[in-house]
């Protein structure tokens, strides 16, 4: 079994990742942690631990960081719904959540399994930005980091310049960023157009008629319609479960390349950029592999593996 | 009852001049020392911490090793040419016996502070990244700490390590802004009182001449700091007093006058690391901070003096 860690700033899209780690076969997750991003922390909590309990497994779910280093949080209820869940209200989860805090939760497991946690980061990097201050030598035993978050030489979802989680908390990317973690980052731009689940697809799942398909879609229910009304695009974009079928199957990344990649935090304008130096003409030592494509068909076929 | 105290520090010449002048304190009880980069390298800090706890029979002080970076930026521009690469002048002591704990400074501190609600004061003489961390990791801190006393910043006194920004500030801004914002019981001893007590050549012999570990230890570490005072400011053997100055406060508040006034601190450009303070709520409505802005200095050279001798 490969084991896992998941930090997430638990709302629809997220859920819907966390629920195709927990069903997919060769992988183990040892631990979520949350973060505030898309919610506040407390409802980033509720919604992994009732995600965990709808898959029937009982991993723990450990609470971290209540805010970004510097900034005020920013919520994303627009997009997730007011329960970032998209509005369904679901029942409240029936076991609390870990004792421990998120970021001496992660410390232990890494430590205790040196070189063998994928850590999966779907929300703003704050946890893994305090638990690398703390335990620098996480950056050399966490094998490998899929990270939900920036964009590549693109445009932004939350700013024209930035992606929503490095922007929420763009010190603590930065910190990560250079940290010496070996990072795979995800950046939006490979969430959205053609990579969405359009009508067909949708369709498609719900045909599989189980719990699952169900909860994929009907959480994101609020996603579906803001997506289209502000960004655009259509139907559902799943930036989350995008990064976690990468992690389950790294073959879904069909390119991609390492590079320096830095994180705007001085300027408002640019705050949270992922300035990815594509050319290498800083020549700078590449800190991150981006992906630059991925593989659509396989992509939703990884989630429907698990939905199904 | 003895007031409790974690110092947070990166010793450092004038830290060692402290902690020891603070652990022969009798209205205090150092409950640990909490290391930080800064004025040399986390190791060297973190391996002088113990060093200083041990030299006069206090190895029962617990010692937690903090950060060796700032939150956002490197360690950068240490201050090992004031401290030396050692932070002990340059002076190659030897290893210290113990070691540190396995948990973390910022652990630490936020666990201390719990565990003893309204009771700890947090002496914090370095760069602020333990102290930032600990209170992001455990908001309540800001509600169940006694004090937090920092040396560092300068609000009308100019820098040291820049034209603006004081060095321990300098080295973690951002962990500056955390602690300066969090609406914390914070008193800020910076350049504005530091640089008024002067500890001169005559003051400095004296200390040096006690026939006590301290007074050994510092007759062969302060050299090295005499030397950059005079190379920078051209002070003939004489220093200022920083850190010692922030243990003066905590053991009394009357050689001080302090400023309430919100301080926010610059991450970039030219101004990295300097504190602004805002008198007339021009930046917003972050709550005010206790600014020391005059300083007895006769008293706190009396007060240093009288407990490195004693």
């Amino acid at each position: 079994m490969r084991r896992f860690w998941i930090d997430t700033d638990t709302a629809s899209d997220d859920a819907v990742a966390i629920l195709m780690a927990l069903r997919w076969p060769d992988v183990h997750v040892e631990g979520i942690s949350v973060v505030v991003g898309n919610v506040p922390l407390e409802m980033c909590s509720v919604n992994a631990r009732y995600t965990v309990e709808l898959c029937g497994k009982e991993t723990p779910v450990y609470e971290g960081m209540a805010r970004p280093y510097l900034r005020e949080p920013h919520y994303a209820f627009f997009f997730h719904g007011p329960d970032g869940m998209g509005g369904m209200n679901y029942p409240q989860p029936k076991r609390p959540p870990a004792k421990q805090h998120a970021v001496e939760a992660l410390i232990e497991v890494v430590r205790a399994h040196p070189g063998e946690i994928t850590l999966v980061t779907l929300g703003p990097l704050t946890n893994i930005a305090a638990a690398l201050q703390l335990a620098p030598d996480l950056a050399e035993k966490i094998p490998q980091c899929y990270t939900m978050g920036g964009a590549a030489c693109t445009v932004g979802n939350i700013t024209p310049a930035a992606e929503y989680n490095i922007w929420v908390d763009p010190e603590a990317a930065r910190m990560v960023f250079h940290s010496g973690l070996p990072v795979t980052m995800v950046g939006w731009e490979l969430c959205r157009g053609k990579a969405n689940l359009d009508k067909e697809d949708i369709e498609y799942v719900r045909s599989f008629g189980t719990v699952y398909a169900d909860f994929a879609i009907d959480c994101n229910r609020q996603a579906i319609i803001t997506n289209q009304e502000w960004l655009h695009d259509p139907f559902l974009p799943l930036p989350d479960p995008v990064t976690m079928a990468i992690a389950l199957d790294p073959a879904v990344c069909t390119r991609k390349s390492k590079h320096y990649v830095d994180v705007e935090t001085a300027s408002e304008l640019t705050r949270g950029m992922t300035v990815v130096d594509q050319l290498g003409v800083l020549n700078k030592p590449p800190n991150i592999e981006v992906c630059w494509e991925i593989d659509i068909p396989l992509w939703k076929e990884t989630l429907y593996k698990t939905l199904r | 009852m003895r007031k409790k105290v974690i110092v947070d520090t990166d010793p450092g010449v004038d830290d060692a001049m402290m902690i020891l002048a603070a652990l022969r304190s009798p209205e205090l009880e150092v409950i640990g020392l909490t290391s930080i980069f800064g004025n040399a390298s986390g190791y060297a800090t973190a391996q002088n911490a113990l060093r200083l706890v041990e030299l006069e029979g206090n190895d029962n002080i617990p010692v937690a090793r903090g950060s060796d970076r700032g939150l956002v930026v490197e360690a950068q521009m240490l201050g090992t040419m004031v401290h030396g690469e050692d932070g002990m002048g340059n002076t190659n002591p030897p290893l210290p016996k113990g070691k540190w704990l396995d948990i973390s400074a910022a652990q630490f501190i936020a666990q201390k502070v719990l565990d003893n609600p309204r009771q700890v004061t947090l002496l914090a003489v370095g760069p602020l990244t333990n102290v930032a961390l600990a209170l992001r990791l455990e908001p309540r801190i800001v509600e169940l700490v006694e004090q937090v006393v920092i040396m560092g910043g300068s609000i009308g006194a100019g820098g040291n390590i820049s034209p603006v920004a004081e060095a321990n500030i300098f080295h973690d801004p951002h962990a500056a802004e955390i602690v300066f914002s969090a609406g914390l019981p914070l008193v800020m001893v910076g350049l504005d009182v530091t640089l008024k007590v002067i500890q001169t050549r005559q003051y400095l012999d004296k200390i040096k001449a006690a026939n006590n570990p301290a007074g050994h230890l510092l007759r062969s570490i302060l050299p090295c700091y005499q030397r950059y005072h005079d190379q920078a400011y051209g002070m003939g053997g004489d220093i200022h007093t920083h850190d010692p100055s922030a243990l003066a406060y905590v053991l009394d508040p009357e050689l001080f006058k302090v400023e309430e006034v919100p301080v926010y601190v610059e991450t970039s450009g030219y101004g990295f690391g300097q504190t602004i303070a805002d008198r007339r709520r021009q930046l917003g409505q972050r709550p005010p901070v206790s600014v020391c802005v005059e300083v007895d200095a006769p008293g706190v050279l009396a007060l240093i003096e009288e407990r490195l001798t004693r």
